[in-house]
């Protein structure tokens, strides 16, 4: 069992509103192909897409999950925006759907929250939902050079984190990500929303396999540390979480959220396939029929680079 | 070399010169470097009197420091237009205050955060001008296309300073551009996905032994560099075999992600932009603004 400081973190309440999508009167982007493409797919509720689907493939850009909220005070927003962990417990507290309980599995534009779909059938954008804030200071006692961000002891226990006799943190991961497709993102600080990887070379894409990746899964980047910002460092090992969907933009793709991160060689991945938290928090199952299995094949075989 | 600058026109858009800014209280004056450090530095803006385009892009107790003035216009869109629209060799006219009909060059445009337009000044006119001064730039430049090479896309970029690159043509539909440097991809960092017709990309500094290894140690404001496998087409990001050209524009930063930044003027993919390096490819000499002081020690 890892040690950490849980008795010492405060837990305390932050809130937002179920924030609505938004568009400009030209709402047209240039994709990464030169092409206009319309760029809608974050805020509001998405009744179909949930944490565990996969983060390629849909038509939509920025893809985020669940249930969008934001506070319109800019300070409140702030504060639900670094205090909101992965792993808090959210509610509904007004609107018809009062009282449903949900989890917070991303922070990007807005906070993202999932809900089982039956408790948030009436949910209506404009409801509340506060946020039981707990992780704000969280450290993992024995490894005092791995820096976590926006973890909740909830979380830390769902990752199956061990300890190696190295002295090193072994993480279990689903893939891992090159320092180069580190993208949109590096000019914030790491605990303030995601960095995408880059997504704009489809062939690299396919040979990687990362165009398979779910929302929700848990990935490693090599050479990053994320510390105190988002920047390459030979060496550095920085373990994300996949929040939110692809994008046709150029330096944009699937979001990593910054869990953990370290300067130098202390943390190990280890390879498996179900290190999701739709899963490993128990928010969905694997098995179940509402769940969309990534394409059997890269959807980028075959693009040979013109 | 055919282009169609017959076509282009030449337009106003005006800013002021930008105080340096810090957010207000309750938030601390502090960048926090890479290595989690808070410093307290002067920021971006200003009338910077004693860092010139020539000089070198780091050692400077600064972050990012602009050379020379940093404009902007007060209005959000009205800004867009001067950072997009202005390019680097353009011609900047002081229309207000002391310095009225003094001329400069515009030598930049940084990133996200800033917006500002860069503009080179002689040192007797730095003395002359005021915050808040207005500073009008002879837009001219966007849309400039080389009609042979029509995968190689030119922005933010004068005639002028086309010129003075001394661009060859290699194989068909391909260049040769001399560049005082090239980066690889991996360090690109802030700027990745944001703003390609205006601002920069940053190549970032914190890991010193691969900054050395790529001999990118010694940059200095106004350099021209190349960027490897980096497609600045239609945004910035990774593409094998794409490549970018670029200048530098602002100077270093403790922070992670970032260093000096570079202004994006040309951009193409499957290798249709060849950089060769060579010595002495700095704006400051290209395009005659003065001789460049000396780098701190």
């Amino acid at each position: 069992m890892l040690r950490i400081n849980a008795d010492s973190l405060v837990e305390v309440a932050v809130y937002g509103e179920v924030w609505p999508p938004s568009a400009a009167r030209d709402p047209y982007k240039a994709t990464s192909e030169g092409l206009a493409a319309v760029t809608l797919g974050m805020a509001g509720i998405c009744f179909q897409n949930r944490v565990g689907d996969p983060a390629f493939g849909w038509e939509a850009d920025h893809l985020e999950p669940g249930v969008s909220i934001r506070n319109q005070h800019d300070g409140a927003e702030h504060a639900l925006h670094y205090l909101a962990c992965i792993g808090n417990e959210a509610v509904v507290t007004s609107g018809a759907s009062r009282g449903a309980r949900g989890t917070v599995t991303g922070e990007h534009a807005h906070v993202l929250v999932d809900f089982p779909p039956a408790s948030i059938e009436l949910l209506a954008i404009g409801d509340r939902i506060q946020v039981k804030a707990y992780g704000t200071g969280l450290q993992l006692l024995d490894h005092p050079d791995v820096q976590l961000h926006k973890c909740s002891p909830r979380l830390l226990e769902a990752l199956r984190l061990e300890s190696l006799p190295d002295g090193r943190l072994q993480v279990p991961v689903v893939a891992e990500i090159p320092s180069q497709l580190m993208g949109s993102g590096a000019e914030l600080m790491a605990d303030y929303v995601d960095q995408d990887f880059m997504t704009g070379d489809r062939a690299e894409m396919a040979r990687l396999g990362l165009d398979r990746l779910r929302l929700g899964d848990i990935v490693l980047v090599r050479d990053q540390d994320h510390t105190w910002g988002r920047g390459y460092y030979e060496g550095a090992v920085t373990i994300g979480l996949i929040i939110h969907g692809d994008s046709a933009w150029a330096g944009h793709g699937p979001g990593v959220l910054d869990l953990m991160s370290s300067r130098g060689p202390a943390i190990a991945g280890v390879p498996d396939a179900d290190a999701n938290i739709a899963w490993r928090l128990g928010l969905r199952d694997p098995a179940a029929d509402d769940v969309r299995a990534p394409g059997a094949v890269s959807s980028y075989a075959g693009i040979e680079q013109v | 070399m055919f282009d169609n600058r017959e076509q282009l026109i030449g337009v106003s858009v005006q800013g002021t010169i930008v105080s340096p800014e810090y957010p207000p209280l309750p938030a601390t004056p502090y960048v926090i470097g890479a290595d989690g450090r808070p410093q307290l530095l002067p920021s971006q803006g200003g009338i910077v009197y004693n860092v010139r385009v020539g000089d070198s892009a780091f050692g400077w107790l600064a972050d990012l420091v602009q050379p020379g003035v940093s404009i902007r216009a007060g209005a959000e869109t009205a800004n867009q237009a001067l950072n997009v629209l202005s390019c680097l060799g353009n011609e900047a006219i002081v229309v207000s205050g002391q310095a009225t009909g003094a001329r400069g060059t515009v030598i930049g445009k940084s990133g996200r955060f800033a917006e500002h337009v860069i503009v080179h000044f002689a040192p007797e006119t730095l003395e002359q001008l005021a915050i808040e001064d207005k500073v009008l730039v002879r837009a001219y430049g966007r849309s400039l296309a080389l009609t042979d090479y029509t995968d190689v896309q030119l922005k933010s970029i004068s005639p002028q300073l086309l010129d003075a690159l001394e661009v060859e043509p290699d194989t068909p539909g391909a260049l040769t551009v001399p560049v005082a440097a090239e980066a690889p991809a991996f360090l690109v960092g802030a700027g990745s996905g944001l703003m390609h017709e205006s601002g920069c990309i940053q190549i970032q500094t914190d890991h010193k032994d691969a900054l050395a290894e790529h001999g990118l140690d010694e940059l200095r404001l106004g350099d021209v560099v190349a960027v490897r496998d980096y497609d600045s087409r239609w945004g910035n990001g990774y593409l094998k075999d794409a490549v970018c050209v670029g200048v530098v524009v602002h100077g270093d930063s403790p922070r992670a992600g970032y260093g000096p930044g570079v202004t994006v003027i040309m951009a193409s993919t499957n290798n249709r932009i060849r950089p060769t390096l060579r010595a002495e490819r700095n704006i400051a000499e290209l395009l005659g603004l003065g001789t460049a002081v000396e780098a701190p020690a």
